[in-house]
């Protein structure tokens, strides 16, 4: 049996917007059926392979299920994949980085958890935006630069949310 | 399917029909076991009724008290009587130093880094003292239910590292219980809570026992427990408590701080009582010796105030990690004895906004989960009602790169089960070997995380520098322990590693307990082995024999099918005799022969699963 398709796996047509609620509900119905827990009693080999089986389904849905991983992979089965480090040709970007993560930095010199609250929305907007923006041209052989120009900012902005998370963290002590 | 089993009401169903499973809670400081009999899940007691296990064990020159007695016997003979035992699970002796200024007993390294404890009877390792708690709860199961069990639940603190979970299940197998599962005591308190009021939505358990703290973030649906993430902390719980109205005494009573091992027991106990009269009273007296003070509930509070706050920090760390706001948290069930600090609950209830749970008794309701799952796990459920638990690794997973850093391969709160691969390249022109460290822990640096395994890649053929691929593949298993296998793509040259943790036991260790335990308890080896072999055998039939009858028709041909009906009578035949070696090799063969089979079922489960979806239109 080779790799199946992703989309496949889950009854889904290939593309951006998903519904994630049927995404999830899906996901636990196969669950069910591949889970080691099922096969508690069966042999060696049977529970080896239910593990594989049920290791493959959790990574197929945690790639579906996050936005800049999803993106990734619908690039990678429409073309080629895409390498997963290169000298990014991004400046208007990068430049916006570089300031996000400066002010960043001032919310934790400032032990500014109001800041952050904020800071949190303003991200959210942004990766919504990109979300649009990507789901408008991903499937556009023509726009093909773009679309990977886009699920790399995605990517960016992805990091930046856990870097967020970080902060929270060292703010709650 | 196996067919529904329809008893009368109140009525189980024959006893040789149900495969007997139990859930134990092998606690710090109260152990249970549990089993589902006529439809409830529920604790079952001792000789004299008592559903509490006190996890305390004393050596003595003829003998083990385990339980009540042994507790009794602490401040009198602190150095045989081990309490809290769970603590030292899966440390090295450094940790134990650590937190174990005040533990009374004399340690003595042993052949790895788990340290062992004198006592009479020489020297005991953490996991032969909890498998001495666990034979008596596996004793009890087997006269409570008047047969041999075919396996056990045993739960774990969803935040135990993968040592301190490899030293429990070396310690199941030593008590010769077949583990079924480790599952997570948040988990299984989720699933006796979220059965019992057929709950819905996210639900956090918050569990504060007697030495681990856990908090876990369910999302339940239709049957589904899915952790979304799980925090905590392995040493803070009710101990802690004792140790620091213990610490008040000291300060209080002008004692100096270097205190004999029986004045030390005599003080936690004496602590301890003070904690649990708080519950109810708002000041106790407290007396040591000549001294007598009084401690009101408001000066408990303060000394308890920093160990409170930081489990409510883990709390907030767990919300965060699984994605939601603590607004949408819709139930927070409170597990473990020291839920009953009323100063406790009132802080949990204040984070979360809502009035936590404990309709099902604390001390209780994980031992009640984890054999409803046991009770699955055993096939008693295969009715379509089953339940799914999908639980997380705790703690982020990677390996050491250059410059002391930890590269994170699997991150924490991932769904378990888990693969996932990295490639690596060598450094140096003609590189032959190359060194993985394994690491837990959440830290950049190296020497801030925990090593769990090293072991080396050999024989890469010679290749400039950065031209060998290397992928290292991390699995975690639905116990959440952890596997590492590496492999150079080019030569396909392997190695591989079940992740024996520095601080776990090595086989020498082991197979020495095991040979111990066999002396002690007077049981011949042979007929135990022999035994083993034929439950073995005896499962691996019945669990053919059932794939058999529900896809043989449909899966094999008639060559097949005879292979496998022949091997089947081969083993049966053999089931006949006594002799025990070639009973284990039958049934290797006859898995063997159904090796293909297997796989044939579930790739099968997986197209029916399928069946009916149009894959051309879905497929690029």
């Amino acid at each position: 049996m080779g790799t199946p398709c992703h989309f496949a796996l889950f009854d889904l047509q290939p593309g951006f917007r998903l519904d994630l609620d049927k995404l999830a509900s899906r996901y636990r119905e196969l669950a069910r059926e591949v889970h080691p827990d099922r096969f508690a009693d069966a042999s060696e080999r049977e529970q080896r392979l239910a593990l594989e089986r049920s290791a493959a389904l959790n990574d197929a849905y945690q790639t579906l299920r996050s936005a800049p991983r999803r993106a990734r992979y619908l690039l990678a089965i429409s073309g080629n994949e895409v390498p997963q480090e290169v000298t990014v040709h991004d400046p208007d970007f990068l430049l916006q980085q570089m300031q996000w993560r400066e002010e960043l930095e001032d919310l934790q010199d400032e032990a500014d958890l109001d800041g952050v609250a904020v800071f949190k929305k303003r991200l959210k907007l942004a990766q919504e935006t990109l979300n649009d923006d990507f789901a408008a041209c991903w499937d556009d052989p023509a726009q093909r630069e773009q679309a990977e120009r886009l699920m790399r900012r995605m990517q960016f902005l992805d990091k930046l949310a856990y870097e967020v998370r970080q902060l929270e963290e060292r703010l709650d002590d | 399917m196996a067919l529904l089993q329809i008893a009368e009401p109140g009525q189980s169903p024959q006893p040789h029909q149900r495969r007997l499973a139990v859930g134990i809670d092998l606690g710090t400081t109260n152990s249970l076991v549990a089993a589902v009999r006529s439809g409830r899940s529920e604790p079952l007691p001792d000789a004299q009724g008592e559903v509490i296990l006190p996890s305390a064990v004393r050596y003595l020159d003829d003998g083990i008290d385990v339980g009540h007695a042994a507790r009794a016997s602490a401040s009198s003979d602190p150095l045989n009587t081990i309490l809290s035992v769970k603590r030292l699970m899966g440390r090295g002796l450094a940790d134990v130093k650590q937190l174990g200024e005040q533990l009374p007993y004399r340690f003595v390294g042993g052949e790895s880094h788990m340290p062992f404890i004198e006592t009479v009877q020489g020297r005991k390792s953490p996991v032969e003292v909890s498998a001495d708690i666990l034979k008596v709860l596996r004793k009890r199961a087997e006269e409570t239910l008047g047969g041999e069990l075919v396996g056990a639940v045993i739960t774990v603190p969803a935040y135990f590292d993968d040592a301190q979970r490899q030293a429990t299940k070396d310690a199941a197998r030593l008590a010769g219980l077949n583990v079924l599962r480790l599952l997570n005591e948040p988990t299984a308190a989720a699933v006796a809570y979220g059965l019992d009021e057929k709950a819905e939505g996210l639900v956090a358990i918050y569990d504060l026992g007697g030495g681990t703290f856990d908090i876990s973030i369910l999302r339940l649906t239709g049957g589904v427990f899915e952790v979304l993430a799980t925090g905590g902390d392995t040493a803070l719980g009710g101990d802690d408590f004792d140790h620091a109205i213990a610490g008040w005494i000291i300060e209080q009573a002008g004692l100096s701080a270097d205190l004999d091992p029986g004045t030390q027991r005599q003080l936690l106990q004496a602590a301890c009582a003070a904690k649990e009269a708080l519950t109810d009273a708002d000041t106790v007296g407290v007396s040591h010796g000549a001294w007598q003070g009084e401690l009101s509930r408001a000066a408990f509070q303060a000394l308890i105030e920093p160990l409170v706050a930081r489990s409510l920090k883990a709390c907030r760390r767990a919300v965060r990690d699984s994605g939601v706001e603590l607004e949408e948290v819709g139930a927070v069930v409170m597990v473990g004895g020291s839920t009953r600090v009323p100063r406790v609950r009132e802080a949990v209830g204040d984070l979360f906004g809502r009035a936590p749970l404990t309709s099902i008794d604390p001390d209780q309701v994980v031992a009640i989960g984890a054999a409803i799952q046991a009770d699955t796990l055993a096939g008693n459920r295969r009715d379509g009602g089953e339940l799914l638990l999908l639980d997380v690794n705790p703690l982020s997973l990677g390996l050491e790169t250059m410059g002391g850093l930890m590269e994170k391969v699997i991150p924490r709160n991932t769904t378990i089960p888990v693969a996932r691969a990295q490639e690596f390249t060598t450094y140096k022109d003609g590189q032959s070997a190359m060194m993985i460290h394994v690491l837990q822990g959440e830290r950049e640096l190296v020497s801030d995380c925990r090593s769990l395994a090293r072991f080396e890649l050999r024989g890469i053929p010679a290749m400039v520098a950065g031209a060998a691929k290397i992928r290292v593949t991390f699995q975690v298993d639905a116990d959440g322990l952890l596997s590492v296998a590496a492999r150079e793509m080019g030569s396909g040259v392997e190695a591989s590693i079940q992740v024996k943790p520095s601080y776990g036991l090595t086989d020498g260790e082991i197979a020495r307990m095991l040979k111990d335990s066999f002396q002690h308890a007077g049981s011949d080896k042979h007929a135990r082995q022999l035994r083993e072999h034929q439950v073995d055998a005896e499962r691996l039939l019945e669990a053919v024999q059932g794939a058999l009858d529900a896809d043989g028709d449909r899966l094999l041909s008639a060559e097949e099918r005879m292979a496998i009906d022949y091997q089947m009578q081969e083993l049966r035949d053999l089931l006949t005799g006594t002799d025990g070696a070639a009973i284990e090799q039958q049934t290797k063969r006859l898995s063997q022969v159904t090796d293909a089979f297997a796989a044939r079922r579930l790739d099968s489960t997986v197209k029916a699963a399928l069946a009916g979806r149009n894959l051309n239109e879905i497929e690029e």
